[in-house]
């Protein structure tokens, strides 16, 4: 068994409870082909960097899982047929160091599934003001 | 005269703060290494070093595979000001 990263993007023009149900759809994908998800992590509506399929924006959702290394085949080519899913990066965690980082993510992101609804405390983390500005001068 | 120098040579950031592994989706973070056409800063200006270089470069190109870095601004896209939209 292998770690991965998924990042999918669905399409905006779906109500969202569509969404949701598709997102479920993508997970089905990974664990019919035996692939255990450790987390998931919503990254929300957010705005493309550019347009993909005339759409500006999509909703990101990204996705830990390990599984077979055979495997990604199948499920890249059943997330190619979904017409609902604009975009997807598989990111392969391989290396010692990538794993302790997966599992770092994986920590991350449980911990942000759970704390928004008790309280708004991520939405403080993710604008930092830390900003560095550019070197060039 | 010849040219001066605009940019000083400087120590690498990521060796300073003990980086070992970038994460493609924390995008503020990369803004360090792009410049404000979103191209690639070259080591010699950002004083990255070899090995953090490298990892920087593997994930801006993530980044930009997941719509999250634009591959390219023209100048239209410089006008609307595209950092604050990626937000």
């Amino acid at each position: 068994m292998r770690n991965y990263e998924n990042l999918v993007i669905v399409r905006p023009t779906l109500t969202a409870e569509e969404i949701q149900e598709s997102l479920k759809v993508i997970q089905e994908v990974i664990t019919s082909n035996g692939g255990e998800i450790a987390a998931t992590d919503d990254m929300g509506m957010r705005k493309l960097a550019y347009p993909i399929d005339k759409n500006e924006r999509g909703f990101f959702q990204v996705i830990y899982y390990s599984a077979e290394p055979s495997v990604i085949t199948e499920i890249e080519r059943k997330f190619r047929l979904n017409e609902e899913l604009l975009r997807f990066v598989t990111i392969k965690y391989d290396t010692n160091r990538e794993i302790t980082a997966w599992n770092e993510l994986v920590k991350k992101a449980k911990k942000k599934a759970e704390a928004p609804k008790a309280e708004t405390a991520p939405v403080v983390e993710e604008a930092p003001k830390a900003k560095t500005a550019p070197v060039a001068e | 005269m010849a040219e001066r120098r605009k940019y000083k040579k400087r120590y690498c950031k990521y060796c300073e703060a003990k980086v070992d592994f970038i994460d493609y989706k924390d995008v503020a973070g990369l803004r360090f290494s792009l410049s404000e056409r979103y191209k690639i800063m070259p080591r010699r200006l950002t004083g990255n070093c070899k090995r953090h270089q490298d990892m920087v470069a593997t994930v801006i190109k993530r980044a930009r595979a997941a719509a999250l870095v634009p591959y390219t601004v023209t100048r239209k896209a410089v006008v609307t000001a595209p950092f604050e939209n990626l937000k």
